[in-house]
């Protein structure tokens, strides 16, 4: 089951206009089996510490979609997207106190406001590749959280920057009033995420995906094909930044306080290094990287180790994804287990043709 | 507006700063001109032979053992991450390179929080022996600890340079950076020279580890994240030439501290090693040397 849904999402080519057949079915009916439950039977069987560390994972698997389809589809390496995430809340925060307008449509000013300010970044980034594009994208990371310290988040003090450092009793930042209790904003932060999703397989069956697939396989051969490359590499960061935006919003909303502790620079590093291991080519490679990044270190943490051991397990996995399964594991466990599964298939074949049961096992293993 | 006398000892500890990020930024030009990687693991293995330098010298032990304990692990560490590592890569994109050295810093950054947790609020220090004294210059006190970093930023940018030049070597690693299969088919002992390549800069690590405990805080996520000021001086000097990387060193470690006086700017000091890289980055783009080099097509 799990096999047929991540090659749904992998990153082989697909004819502009799959069929409809089984498979598509299946994918669906799998993906709206595990959204369904996600929504209705999943805040029932946890502790609120958990409904809060999911609501996290929801954030945080935006966020690696939005570096996924800069990373896998289009092949352009970003260092800084915790600094996106940070400067999405801070616009929704500042919006929150600032209007009573209704929760969604903060969340959709959040992410146009950082997009246009991705793609602005963006546009002079875009003239430089690979390794310099994935420098220039840590500097900014960098600048960003230096300011971000500076200014602080908005906390209903007044002025543009919104903070007031001598304020005693800081308000919360408020939730939609449908979604105030916390496994309710884990339902509408579930569906968020799950509307991105939806726009980003929309983008990814249409021309900017097949845009975004040629430019990846080759610069120079998708510019002779007729495709505009700048257009369609800003049209990844508009995508990627419109996201991330829209998850800091849902982010402001879930921490009620902001505090630019939350986005430290090494965080940018990490979830980078998560979303190479959990496959940055697959969709559900983002899901994957959400609960490595925010659910574990919850489950570590309430069994009382050190969340550092999964600093030093992604550090190892980078360089084995690097070395050894450059797809990520969303990718690498499966094809794993297939051969897993040929393999011990084979040795029972071979077994049965010996006339042996676990002798013959035993016997084909050497 | 504050006065000249308020300036003089940010312009001393600027050129400290200034020193080691220039030390730190030859070594990562040697490198990459050897290998093609980026180190970006440079300031948390520098950090890590820090804190391991602290941990003996508390427990006793006398401190230049620790001094040569951080510097032997920073060059040890790293050649064993290139031993490993970097035979595995050398065909993939400096990219790939870079991000893999990510790795590493992740490992070691796990390893710093969890064995020297910083949650005690505990502050850790290293002092040398040359902090204490030193000499006047007008009204400035400098001690020869600043002294010390300067020079060894002078002293290292100006060997490499030499040694790139005229040693065998040093040819060796130059050509390298031009090709390197034809490199290896003219008999050079590829693996050889990144071996020594990959021990020079991490030994470089392990100094700046020490300097920067010393002279900026012996703290793993501020160290780990200096390397971004010597990378910016790499950058500048496109990370080949150890005299630009060596100039642009001084002139962030200067820019950074000197306008520490200026109320409404001070806060944004710290910018200043990504505001000049980003804008190195993109103007040398336009030269159009950076994005169509070979390695990048």
């Amino acid at each position: 089951m799990a096999d047929t849904a991540v090659r749904a999402a992998g990153p082989r080519q697909r004819p502009p206009l799959p069929r409809p057949g089984t498979g598509t079915l299946v994918r669906t009916g799998v993906a709206a089996a595990l959204l369904l439950f996600v929504l209705f039977a999943l805040p029932q069987l946890m502790s609120l510490y958990y409904v809060d560390t999911m609501i996290q994972v929801a954030v945080y698997s935006m966020v690696a979609l939005g570096l996924g389809v800069l990373v896998g589809r289009v092949g352009l390496v970003s260092l800084g997207q915790v600094a996106v995430l940070a400067v999405g809340a801070w616009i929704a925060a500042r919006i929150l106190f600032a209007t009573t307008q209704p929760f969604p449509l903060v969340l959709l000013e959040a992410g146009v406001i950082t997009m246009v300010i991705g793609t602005m970044l963006g546009l002079p980034a875009l003239r430089l590749r690979g390794l310099y594009l994935a420098l220039i994208t840590l500097m900014l990371a960098g600048a960003i959280a230096i300011i971000l310290a500076t200014t602080n988040f908005p906390n209903g003090g007044h002025g543009f920057l919104g903070y007031n450092g001598s304020l005693v009793h800081i308000p919360p930042i408020r939730r939609p009033s449908i979604a105030a209790g916390d496994p309710a904003y884990f339902r509408y932060s579930v569906v968020v995420a799950a509307l991105m999703f939806v726009l980003v397989l929309v983008h990814i069956r249409t021309r900017p995906g097949r845009a975004w697939a040629a430019i990846r396989q080759s610069e120079p051969a998708a510019l002779a094909a007729g495709i505009n490359t700048t257009f369609y590499k800003l049209w990844a960061f508009a995508l990627a930044s419109f996201i991330t935006g829209v998850a800091g919003g849902v982010y402001a909303g879930a921490v009620h306080y902001l505090y630019s502790l939350d986005f430290p620079a090494q965080d940018s590093i990490i979830l980078f290094a998560v979303v190479l291991m959990g496959g940055a080519y697959s969709l559900w490679g983002a899901i994957v990287a959400g609960l490595l990044l925010e659910f574990l270190p919850a489950l570590l943490q309430n069994w009382g180790v050190s969340a550092d051991w999964l600093t030093i397990l992604f550090g190892i996995g980078v360089l084995l994804t690097l070395t050894t399964a450059p797809a990520g594991m969303a990718d690498q466990v499966p094809k794993d287990l297939a051969r897993l599964g040929r393999l011990l298939r084979g040795l029972a074949r071979r077994g049965a043709a010996r006339r042996g049961g676990p002798a013959g096992v035993a016997r084909g293993d050497g | 507006m504050p006065s000249w006398q308020d300036f003089q000892p940010f312009i001393v500890t600027g050129l400290a700063l200034g020193g080691v990020y220039a030390l730190s930024g030859v070594g990562m030009v040697v490198l990459y001109r050897a290998t093609g990687v980026v180190y970006l693991a440079f300031g948390a293995v520098g950090a890590m032979g820090a804190l391991i330098a602290w941990s003996l010298i508390n427990a006793g032990s006398p401190g230049w053992v620790g001094w040569l304990v951080c510097v032997l692990f920073g060059g040890a560490v790293t050649l064993g991450y290139g031993v490993v590592f970097g035979p595995a890569l050398a065909k993939r994109t400096p990219l790939t390179k870079a991000v893999a050295t990510l790795g590493l810093l992740l490992v070691l950054f796990g390893v710093m929080d969890l064995l020297w947790t910083t949650s005690g609020g505990e502050s850790r220090s290293i002092t040398l022996p040359t902090d204490g004294s030193g000499f006047t210059i007008g009204q400035v006190q400098i001690n020869w600890t600043q002294v010390i970093a300067l020079g060894a930023g002078i002293v290292i940018a100006l060997a490499t340079g030499l040694f790139l030049r005229y040693t065998k070597l040093g040819t060796a690693m130059r050509a390298m950076a031009n090709d390197r299969e034809i490199t290896a088919t003219l008999g050079v002992p590829v693996r050889r020279v990144e071996a020594a390549a990959w021990l020079g800069c991490g030994l470089l690590a392990g100094i700046a580890g020490v300097l920067l405990a010393d002279l900026v805080a012996l703290d793993a996520t501020t160290l780990t994240f200096l390397v971004i000021s010597s990378l910016a001086a790499a950058l500048i000097g496109r990370l080949r030439s150890i005299t630009f990387t060596f100039l642009a060193a001084i002139v962030v470690g200067l820019v950074q501290n000197v306008v520490t006086p200026i109320s409404s700017i001070s806060n944004y000091s710290d910018l200043t090693p990504f505001l000049l890289a980003a804008v190195a980055l993109l103007a040398f783009s336009r030269g159009s040397v950076l994005s169509r080099s070979r390695e990048e097509a």
